[in-house]
């Protein structure tokens, strides 16, 4: 699905991602963890195009996207979330998942000014999807919310769905249960789970390792911008040094 | 009232009302800090002005030098001033808005205002400098009698008052306008859902680029009078005080706040007697009046008198 | 050949002037955050203070003084009425680059029936010339050069070996940062507002005795010199705008007696648009300084 080859980032003289590779197969759920400012999230940023990469390759469904902007890659069905809360405050819950939809016809200059008659049966089903979304996920009640007015988990909440609005083929999610209310962060969890059943591929970063070890079928181990070690959580556990390196200190 | 005033304020109030509908889909929908929103006006003013006025070795025109002098007819000057301003966004935003932070974007634009009337104001055989450019012919004047041209001038500015509400309304009730406000929440949110930033700013600054030249082909042909002095970069701010007053983001509010500011504002004060203090007076505190109304209006009431209004679709639980 | 060489002594005071206005200016940015666009006016105030002691007979080298401390009183009562209570408010760098425009265009106005449309000068004689080859200058310009050396030494001790100086630049690099390492950051930027605005005011009396005569439309163009000279070197970074003080001085000058005069701040212009394409983050910054956010 995904395969990112020899990942470099330099910022500012310092190696933030330092040689990363990783391969993410379809339909799993992978988990990248690793203490503090072992380049992570730079390294999502990366694979999602946020950042421009310093060297290496990424290699997206046989496509190569290196050097494809963010907006791009995000409509190839590669949708990042970010580490923080960055809902579309002054829209509402609603709006926040349809503008993320790909195909509206009064999505563009051209179809704004042909007036609403030529959009809006897009629009009218991707009501229905976006509402479809939100009643599981919980939230139907908060439609016409505006975003900026609810909690960190349904902020988180909304993000994902409005992920979801893009129908990706690999989320990629950092941090998703971080300042969230330990009874959302459940619900989350069941979310995700869920996701993986219907065949969504994902690739987390997290830091909660109770919570990678329900959750991830395989998970790659970052330390220091490099990749230390990789496997199923149990494997990983029986490896001293990177024990040494994260799981325990 | 007598009539000339009569028209003379409506004529106006259409002009401010199609310049802050511009810049409310530039700054309220799209946040995009156009400081330099009355160099586009200036452009498609200029841009009428020469396309419509004979070239300048005709008789009466002798005394001001300009390029072009086409004595094109009604309506393709409006037209061309339209234009003029869609193409002058091109090479602005392509500088301004690809890579800049947005403050920056703000600051460019603000001293590219300065340095182009700086730059008109000098280069006199351009568009005759300081001078400014006098006798601009009045579109289709001769067909009329005077007494009843103005009212005239009057419908054809409601005409295109009309046409730019009936663009604006579509933009920001549409999905295209929805997305716009998403950039302006959260500009890398956008990004990783598929929007691509600067090809939205970039249509909507050409938007506002052409209904800011098009406001400025109706002002020059009805003061027949077009110069560095009309458009000072103070003027842009006007048209934000009127934005922030009226409501960022809300076209209804951009109509009330260019009849509240531009056109309210100046008018009440024409009503203070000039010779109160010494000269110069009552036009400064006008200006420190707008400062007044911004800071004002941005620390009680960033909204403004009428917010954006919360989107609520068929169908909605209660 | 001579011309130029005439105009390389006048890109001498230039960058002097721009030096002093672009170093404060592009602290007030980098520390504070706050891109002040009532600089200029705050300059152009404080020449008129001097302007009006010269007139009573006081001498400018005194004015002088007096206007740095007006401008860096006026600065901090600035920042602690309007732009402090705002950024508390957590209005957006567009919100906060709105207010202080709006700032600016009432400093101007409110200013105007004070002072009125006309020109002024100093009345200070300008000491006699003083040859170096082609190079032509009066004492005052002299002077002039020196009061600048003298200020970018004084900034460049105090943010290399004092306390304060290394508590603002650790603030400039990150202020939750430094809140959090015992870093009293609202002191800081006081002390920010004071010494940023006494470089303002300096500057402002220092410009207007450098030009044949001032009046209050010289805020704009001040304004946009020192605009492309601390974007060039890197905006929020004091020794970029010490480079970009150099560069612009020498080229607006040098550009004034190759072409016209009346052209400097469009020159200046010239080079702000080719670093906003070309270099964004200035030649001094950071990546990322400058560069759109993410």
């Amino acid at each position: 699905m995904l395969v990112a080859t020899d990942i470099h980032r330099h910022f500012e003289g310092m190696h933030a991602v330092d040689g990363v590779s990783i391969e993410v197969a379809p339909g799993k759920i992978t988990g990248l963890i690793g203490p503090n400012g072992a380049g992570k999230s730079t390294f999502m940023a990366v694979i999602a195009g946020t950042l421009p990469t310093s060297s290496g390759t990424i290699v997206f469904d046989g496509k190569d996207i290196t050097r494809l902007p963010a907006y791009r890659r995000a409509r190839l069905g590669l949708v990042r979330t970010f580490q923080l809360p960055s809902e579309f405050a002054r829209l509402t819950v609603l709006e926040n998942l349809l503008v993320a939809a790909q195909h509206n016809r009064g999505d563009s200059l051209f179809g704004a000014l042909m007036g609403k008659r030529y959009w809006i049966e897009d629009e009218r089903k991707l009501v229905q999807q976006a509402r479809a979304l939100l009643k599981r996920f919980g939230m139907s009640a908060k439609e016409s919310d505006y975003a900026g007015t609810m909690s960190g988990g349904q902020k988180r909440l909304i993000e994902i769905m409005r992920a979801l609005m893009l129908q990706p083929r690999l989320l990629l999610l950092d941090e998703p249960m971080s300042g969230v209310h330990p009874k959302i962060v459940q619900e989350i969890q069941y979310y995700l789970q869920d996701l993986r059943h219907e065949g969504l591929t994902i690739l987390m970063v997290e830091h909660e390792l109770h919570m990678v070890e329900r959750l991830c079928d395989t998970v790659v181990v970052m330390a220091q911008g490099k990749v230390i070690g990789s496997g199923t959580m149990s494997s990983l556990r029986k490896q001293q040094e990177i024990v040494d390196a994260y799981l325990v200190g | 009232m007598n009539s000339y005033y009569a028209i003379n304020l409506l004529i106006y109030a259409g002009v401010d009302i199609i310049a802050c509908l511009a810049l409310n889909l530039q700054f309220g929908v799209a946040g995009i800090v156009n400081f330099s929103f009355i160099v586009f006006q200036a452009v498609g003013a200029y841009t009428a002005a020469v396309l419509s006025m004979p070239p300048d070795t005709a008789p009466d025109y002798s005394f001001q030098i300009y390029v072009g002098g086409l004595q094109l007819p009604f309506p393709i000057p409006w037209i061309g001033g339209a234009i003029a301003g869609g193409l002058l966004a091109v090479p602005v935003g392509f500088v301004v808005l690809r890579k800049l932070r947005s403050d920056y974007q703000a600051i460019a634009l603000l001293v590219l205002s300065v340095i182009a009337n700086t730059v008109i104001t000098n280069a006199r055989p351009f568009l005759n400098g300081a001078a400014g450019l006098a006798l601009v012919p009045a579109p289709l004047a001769d067909l009329f009698d005077p007494a009843t041209y103005g009212y005239f001038y009057v419908g054809l500015t409601a005409i295109c008052t009309a046409l730019v509400a009936l663009v604006a309304f579509r933009i920001v009730n549409s999905p295209y306008g929805r997305t716009l406000r998403a950039m302006r929440e959260h500009e890398v949110a956008a990004t990783a859902i598929g929007k691509n930033p600067v090809a939205l700013k970039m249509t909507i600054f050409i938007v506002g680029g052409v209904i800011a030249g098009l406001s400025g082909g109706i002002l020059t042909g009805y003061i027949t009078f077009w110069a560095p002095s009309v458009w000072l970069y103070p003027e842009t701010i006007i048209l934000f005080a009127a934005v922030i007053v009226g409501g960022r983001g809300n076209n209804l509010g951009a109509v009330l706040g260019a009849l509240l500011v531009p056109v309210g504002f100046e008018e009440v004060t024409r009503f203070i007697p000039s010779s109160i203090g010494p000269p110069g007076l009552i036009p400064a505190l006008q200006w420190v009046a707008i400062g007044l109304l911004i800071i004002g209006f941005l620390w009680f009431r960033p909204e403004g008198v009428r917010p954006e209004p919360r989107r609520v679709f068929e169908g909605a639980p209660d | 050949m001579s011309l130029f060489v005439a105009a390389f002594g006048f890109g001498l005071v230039s960058m002097s002037v721009i030096a002093i206005a672009a170093v404060g200016f592009t602290m007030q940015f980098g520390i504070t955050n706050m891109i002040n666009l009532a600089y200029g006016e705050v300059m152009i105030s404080s020449a008129y203070v001097a302007y009006y002691l010269n007139k009573a007979g006081i001498s400018i080298w005194i004015g002088m003084v007096v206007g740095a401390l007006f401008g860096a009183a006026f600065s901090f009562l600035l920042n602690r009425i309007v732009y402090a209570p705002f950024q508390r408010k957590g209005t957006s760098y567009l919100g906060m680059v709105i207010v202080s425009l709006a700032i600016s265009l009432m400093m101007a106005n409110l200013l105007l029936p004070i002072v009125g449309y006309y020109s002024v000068s100093y009345q200070e004689g300008t000491g006699g010339l003083i040859r170096l080859g082609a190079i032509i200058l009066t004492t005052n310009q002299i002077l002039i050069i020196g009061i600048a050396v003298v200020v970018m030494l004084l900034i460049h001790g105090l943010l290399k070996y004092t306390r304060l100086g290394k508590a603002m630049r650790a603030t400039s690099a990150n202020p939750t940062l430094a809140r959090n390492c015992g870093i009293p950051t609202q002191r800081v930027v006081d002390a920010v507002w004071l010494i940023t605005g006494a470089l303002c005011g300096l500057a402002g009396v220092v410009a207007a005795l450098n030009s044949d005569s001032f009046a209050i439309a010289n805020g704009a163009a001040f304004l946009i010199t020192i605009l492309a000279a601390a974007v060039l070197g890197g905006a929020g970074q004091p020794y970029g705008a010490m480079i970009g003080a150099v560069l612009i001085g020498l080229i607006t000058e040098l550009s004034a007696a190759a072409w016209s005069p009346e052209y400097k701040e469009v020159v200046a212009f010239g080079v702000l648009v080719l670093v906003m394409v070309l270099r964004p983050q200035g030649l001094l910054a950071k990546r990322g300084a400058m560069a759109a956010a993410g």
